[in-house]
């Protein structure tokens, strides 16, 4: 089948390009666009590496034909700093020590990210069960579970900051 | 308050922000104009003789620019890891490997690579390619394979009087008399431990990108722990120097944990040879499967205890032996079972000791380094050995250890003092986390979910001599601006090594850490340095570096004292100004501080380093500080405690809780060092409840990916509890030792204690899988 150009909103900007019906949304993102921030460590959608938000929901990349990106709203981990900064995230992933050898960061980030977008005061399983389909070997969690909880208690904070609560 | 500006303290780590924007680069992430990708034909069987190959029809595939087998692949024999440039005068190096070998030894051996214009043409072109094959008998357990009738792995290599396919020298460490000791005991507690394969499942699977240029310089991107002696390595498989070479980190690896002490796989010489065969850049990433089948594992085996005691506790005599599964090649084979042996004797004070270990050829994936070294598994067989004596004895088993452990300037077998322990304080602190005092009041009779504590210690190393060579390099250079730039050949696989080297640096030269960088991971522009294994890192590189820092920060001060009109020794740098010690800032109008001229009219008595440095700049001198530095070694400890939960209707084992008290020395910064234990205790309930590989019949591994190889998710992980019991190691930088592997030598060890203490059952074959939990307790 010949490529086809589909577009879609990716990190707030509207895109076009060509793709074939065999790819998948990380080859497009990775090799394609060199959005390498995304990571591959599986390819099956069984360690999270690829973790993107995809309308909202924290999905695996190496799972999405190319094709289902035709508009949709996609948010990949070079996406996340604001103009401000850093994300809370991002800031208490650092802070916190949550970030080894930073492989599965990204996705790890995404996948709460989603989360955090959703509900601001997670419970730990609630924590828990969002990153439990992101796989890492490095930290032990225990760091990772820290850094959401913090960035959520930041989230709070700048909300009543910014009167959004 | 703390004696140090940088030292001791939880600085951020400095790859914090390209890690968490997705900014920063692995070699995975590299792309490179007219890059190819490598795809590489596999065997599917366990041991077989390749008649024929017929590349022809891959060949013509159109994007198909280079395609490597036996015939036209280099012929020269390697070991894919560092023992082919590390191992010690005293033993004889395993050189077994071929690139492409008429003989494939383990289903995923490599057949024939290709490299195309896109991943999808090489793998259309892989199965072009028609190989016949004579299938040879295979062997698969290590005790099967020593046998007179076993096949041959590697002919003429490991045909002893022990056994055949023993590739590496036997390692025997004598300690006294054991007969005499287990004849003088009251107990003794004889038993084999069976342990599984397991796999470190770093994030990023093995890969390089290799690019050549017009006068044969070859640049490779490369996830190697080692980047120094992984150049050496790829010189001599291809006959170039390997002043041509250039290997690097991009900077980032994405985790090891041993598997590429070396090479990563066999990534960096297959893409460098098809890098040369088609003249364009060749980026090789192995898939998680190739990355499970083809790249090396931690060493399954038998490790047998026997030890003796008398009534009152005292250990009398250790007899312990090991026999490990190496698979198909010899990576660590002869080091790893040394690491096994002395590490478990090193534990307690036991006067008369004998080990005997060594590695057994066979036709599975080759193993090789995995975090702890073959540490874990001796201490799994020990630790359990020790329960099962307090049992017999009737004693508790913490105070059966206390009365046992290792103490400072005990005598013990490895060839360095043990300086330094603060075990017995890592005992009290941990027991007290668990709380241990509840032990034996767990549950209620008739309960189907049964508690259970268990605990377990050890020890480790901060370097790797004496099993392999081991020394460091490192320069200093002191800019014109008064910035410093730090120079070492390690890489930093995500342990931290890039700011705790830089904290390091910073503190003995009296910086600010915002004025040092770090050039490291890459053989262009830091001398040689062995790299990241073996809890080296910081120990080891750290102290190159503060060698290499105090050299430079000497010169500064010898320079500066000319001019401050006193001796140098009266000088100090602090907060990146240089001023006489104990006096205050001097009475320059201004900021405060003085030029060097100034200074020496007697106008003040403080300058900044930019100061200094511009000014010996523009006098034509720099600063360049010089480490070179053979490492001692020192031994980090580990008391670890777990409690657990066994449901007895599922066989369900849950860490309800898991404690790891840890001396490391000075902990140089705590919270990557409380990273490095919290990371190692899951992988240890990994190790003890759920990760193995299996083999089939036909030799195929049964796990090759994280669908069916289970490792701990966020939701399997328990209340971790890490301690730091800071102890000051004369050897170390600022009183530190290693603390990478530690962490990963006690968890399954308490797991286990704990689930027999749960249960009475004593497993004596990890993982406690549910299935063979369900069974032991249903039979």
């Amino acid at each position: 089948m010949p490529n086809q150009i589909i577009s879609f909103r990716l990190n707030g900007e509207v895109i076009e390009i060509a793709v074939s019906p065999a790819e998948m949304l990380l080859d497009v993102l990775r090799e394609k666009m060199h959005l390498t921030g995304t990571k591959r460590g599986c390819g099956k959608g069984e360690c999270g590496a690829c973790t993107i938000i995809f309308n909202g929901k924290a999905m695996n990349a190496c799972l999405i034909p190319a094709m289902r990106a035709q508009g949709a709203d996609i948010q990949t981990i070079e996406g996340v700093e604001g103009e401000g900064g850093l994300h809370p995230l991002q800031q208490s992933f650092i802070d916190k020590g949550a970030v080894q050898c930073g492989f599965c960061t990204p996705g790890m980030i995404m996948s709460a990210k989603a989360l955090l977008d959703k509900n601001k005061s997670p419970s730990k399983d609630q924590i828990r069960e969002a990153v439990g389909g992101n796989i890492c070997r490095c930290t032990g969690y225990v760091k990772i579970e820290e850094a959401v909880e913090d960035a959520a208690r930041n989230l709070r904070a700048n909300a009543v900051k910014g009167g959004d609560l | 308050m703390s004696q140090f500006e940088y030292v001791g303290k939880s600085v951020n780590r400095r790859d914090g922000v390209d890690k968490t924007t997705g900014r920063g680069l692995f070699t995975t992430d590299i792309f490179l104009p007219g890059m190819l990708f490598a795809k590489v034909l596999r065997s599917p069987h366990p041991h077989a003789r390749i008649v024929s190959i017929d590349t022809s029809e891959a060949e013509k595939l159109p994007g198909v620019k280079a395609v490597m087998t036996h015939k036209n692949g280099p012929k020269n024999l390697f070991n894919a890891a560092v023992p082919m440039f590390l191992t010690i005068p005293q033993l004889e190096r395993v050189l077994d490997q071929l690139l492409f070998d008429e003989i494939v030894r383990h289903v995923g051996d490599e057949v024939a690579a290709v490299a195309a214009t896109s991943e999808a043409v090489a793998e259309k072109a892989l199965a072009l390619i028609k190989v016949e094959y004579e299938i040879l008998p295979a062997v698969f357990d290590p005790l099967e394979a020593m046998k007179p009738e076993a096949p041959e792995l590697h002919p003429g290599k490991g045909c002893t009087p022990e056994g055949r396919n023993i590739p590496a020298e036997i390692v025997k460490i004598p300690y006294n008399d054991v007969e005499k000791g287990l004849a003088e005991s009251d107990v003794i507690i004889e038993e084999t431990f069976e342990l599984p394969v397991v796999k470190q499942v770093q994030m990023e699977t093995q890969a390089a990108v290799a690019q050549v240029d017009g006068d044969g310089n070859v640049t490779v991107w490369s996830t190697t722990q080692t980047p120094h002696p992984s150049r050496a390595i790829l010189g001599k498989i291809f006959d170039i120097p390997a002043g041509k070479i250039r290997v690097l980190a991009p900077p980032y690896v994405g985790g090891g944990f041993g598997v590429r002490i070396g090479l990563s796989g066999k990534a960096e010489p297959i893409a460098m040879g098809l890098a040369l065969l088609a003249k364009r850049p060749v980026k090789m990433i192995y898939t998680r499967k190739e990355d499970f089948i083809a790249s090396d594992t931690r060493h399954s085996g038998y490790v047998t205890i026997k030890l003796g005691a008398k009534k009152d506790g005292t250990f009398q005599a250790l007899d312990m032996k090991a026999v490990l599964n190496t698979g198909a090649f010899c990576t660590f084979g002869a080091e790893l079972p040394g690491v096994c042996g002395a590490m478990t004797l090193a534990i307690y004070r036991i006067p008369h000791q004998r080990y005997f270990g060594h590695s057994v050829y066979t036709n599975c994936t080759s193993a090789g380094a995995m975090r702890g070294f073959g540490n874990p598994q001796g201490n799994l067989a020990m630790e359990q050995a020790v329960d099962m004596m307090a049992e017999k004895l009737g004693m508790d088993p913490m105070e059966l250890r206390k009365k046992n452990i290792m103490r400072p300037g005990d005598p013990w077998c490895l060839p360095y003092p043990c300086g330094t322990s603060e075990l017995p304080e890592c005992i009290r602190q941990g027991a007290e986390s668990i709380g241990w005092s509840r032990r034996g009041k767990l549950n209620e009779p008739g309960s189907v979910k049964l508690r259970g504590l268990g605990m377990a210690v050890g020890t480790h190393v901060s370097n790797a001599w004496p099993f392999c060579v081991d020394y460091d390099n490192a320069y200093v250079t002191i800019q014109s601006d008064g910035s410093a730039q730090v120079a070492s050949g390690v890489p930093d696989i995500g342990t931290g090594t890039s700011t705790s080297l830089v904290q390091i640096a910073a503190e003995t030269l009296g910086m600010n850490m915002d004025n040092v960088g770090l050039t490291y991971g890459d053989t262009l522009g830091t001398p040689f340095d062995i790299g990241s294994h073996a809890s080296r890192t910081c120990y080891a590189a750290g102290t190159a570096i503060k060698a290499a820092a105090a050299d430079a920060r000497k010169q500064i001060l010898d320079y500066a004292a000319g001019y401050f009109n006193i001796p140098a020794e009266r000088l100090e740098i602090k907060k990146g100004v240089i001023a006489p010690m104990a006096e205050s800032l001097g009475e320059c109008s201004g900021s405060g501080l003085c030029q060097l001229e100034e200074v020496k009219e007697g106008k003040g008595n403080s300058v900044t380093m930019e100061e200094l440095a511009y000014h010996a700049h523009v006098r034509n001198k720099q600063f360049i500080g010089v480490g070179r530095i053979v490492p001692e070694n020192a031994p980090p400890w580990h008391a670890c405690f777990a409690e657990v939960e066994v449901d007895t209707r599922t066989g369900q084992v849950r860490v309800v809780k898991l404690t790891a008290a840890h001396d490391v020395g000075r902990a140089i910064n705590p919270m990557i060092v409380e990273g490095q234990i919290e990371g190692g205790a899951v992988q240890g309930i990994g190790y003890a409840l759920s990760e193995e590989i299996t083999y089939n019949d036909k030799g195929r591994q049964q796990q090759y990916s994280m669908h069916n190889y289970m490792l701990p998710t966020a939701e399997d992980t328990p209340e971790i509890h890490s301690i730091i019991v800071e102890s000051h190691d004369p050897t170390g930088p600022f009183g530190a030792k290693g603390a990478g592997e530690c962490s990963l030598v006690c968890p399954a060890s308490a797991i286990a204690n704990a689930v027999a203490d749960a249960t009475g059952y004593r497993f004596k074959k990890i993982p406690m899988t549910p299935e063979r939990v369900f069974k032991a307790l249903n039979s």
